[in-house]
């Protein structure tokens, strides 16, 4: 039986998007099946941020729908093994998304797959709403920054209430924060708030802390996952994230401002 | 640099009164989310028990609620009319006490308006409480 995974937030741009496709890469890495599912109906986004766009042909509305068959939809991706892309609608709007049809794909889903990663929308209306409900662990993807806080905490009393879990007196939904574009010298210089403040506020377990980098940006550019950039900051934050979510033990990095050498220093000025 | 800099604490960067703003606000926003926000509720219950003993002009009433981290105030500001508009205490029928409450009746000099104010603690927990 596969296991559904919200990334969710609330407030809009926080890494989402970003972090659903870093981290459905690295399950797949892992050798789980897994696919990544885009619930932003209307604002198609991940198909570029995974750089299948110009392979879609049919999208999660149309499978919903009963247009298209869900393995006609699915795209393969051309560089992990074991992942795939369920991309969205450019054309409908959220409506599209009724309960029954996404439980239906989603139940379809979990026979084959083994991690169904839900990329939401932000807002905490019913693409959202319909993103998270259904899930079974809540990655909260949040900045450090008061908006960005504030809604983290209201969509934990979402999920707390109004999720399918919640609803049917099921074990709770898990929840881990993801804090993403975390900018250590901007915290030692007390104009961020820290890892801690943030823990200590939102009360939830840390998934892992992912620095402000510029690769996100590069790798978007190139439709490519940023945790398949081993050699950025942001990549390897999110490979650590994945190993934790995996249960593994991994210290975090990249929460700390790090001290550049001479070397380091002489090489970025002549970049 | 002033010599007096070396005694004044540190002022707060902005990640600390950050910090401090969500605290208190979250805590609120907790609170209301399980369990009916009541505040509408007392407002209206407080001013049908003065206009038992005055005519108040709802125009003239101003409520103001100020959220902090240990406790809350609820302040209504009640312009209260002329002398000669208080309804005599024979006029109440309901067993409420036939003195009027602290701090409504301190109106002696003379049927000038006076606005009273009376500021009522309503909202105590404040701090982050934790999930769960
Ligand atoms: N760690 C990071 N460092 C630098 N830039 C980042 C980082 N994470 C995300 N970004 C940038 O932030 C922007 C928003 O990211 P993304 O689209 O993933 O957010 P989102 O939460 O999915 O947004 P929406 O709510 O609109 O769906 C993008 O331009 C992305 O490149
Ligand atoms: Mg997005």
């Amino acid at each position: 039986m596969g296991k559904i995974i919200v990334m969710t937030s609330g407030k809009g741009g926080v890494g989402k998007t970003t972090s659903s496709a870093a981290f459905a890469t690295g399950l797949a890495l892992r050798g789980f099946k897994t696919v990544v599912i885009d619930f932003d109906v209307g604002l198609r986004n991940l198909d570029l941020v995974m750089g299948c766009e110009r392979r879609v042909v049919f999208d999660f509305i149309n499978v919903i729908n009963g247009e298209a068959k869900l393995n006609q939809a699915l795209i393969k991706d051309k560089r992990v093994d074991n992942l795939y892309i369920l991309p969205t609608s450019q054309t409908r709007d959220k409506d599209a998304l009724t309960k029954e049809g996404v439980e239906r794909i989603l139940n379809e889903l979990c026979k084959e797959f083994d991690y169904i990663v839900c990329d939401s929308p932000a807002g905490i209306e019913r693409g959202a709403l319909m993103s998270l409900y259904f899930a079974d662990h809540a990655i909260i993807v949040t900045n450090p920054e008061v908006s960005s806080v504030r809604d983290s905490d209201r969509i934990l009393g979402v999920l707390s209430a109004k999720s399918r879990r919640a609803e049917q007196g099921m074990e709770p939904v898990t929840q881990q924060l993801l804090l993403t574009r975390y900018d250590p010298e901007r915290v030692e210089k007390g104009e961020m708030l820290k890892v801690d403040d943030v823990l200590e506020i939102l009360a939830i377990p840390l998934l892992g802390v992912i620095p402000e980098s510029q690769a996100v940006l590069r790798a978007s550019n190139i439709g490519m996952p940023v945790i398949l950039d081993e050699n950025s900051n942001a990549g390897q934050a999110y490979l650590d994230a994945v190993g934790r979510f995996l249960g593994e033990d991994v210290e975090h990095r990249f929460t700390t401002v790090q001290k550049k050498g001479l070397f380091s220093r002489l090489l970025r000025r002549s970049a | 640099m002033s010599i007096f800099s070396f005694f004044r604490s540190a002022p707060k960067t902005s990640a600390v009164q950050a910090k401090e703003r969500l605290q208190i606000v979250m805590a609120h926003e907790r609170v209301g989310r399980s369990g009916p926000d009541y505040l509408p509720m007392l407002q209206q219950e407080l001013l049908a028990v003065i206009a038992k003993y005055v005519d108040i002009d709802a125009n003239k009433v101003e409520v103001k609620l100020d959220r902090g981290g240990d406790c809350s105030t609820l302040e209504v500001n009640i312009e209260l009319p002329g002398r000669d508009q208080i309804k005599a205490p024979s006029a109440v029928k309901d067993a409420v006490p036939s003195k009027p409450a602290n701090g409504v009746a301190k109106d002696e000099d003379d049927d000038k308006a006076v606005p009273i104010k009376s500021a009522a603690s309503v909202l105590t927990n404040g701090g982050v409480s934790k999930r769960r």
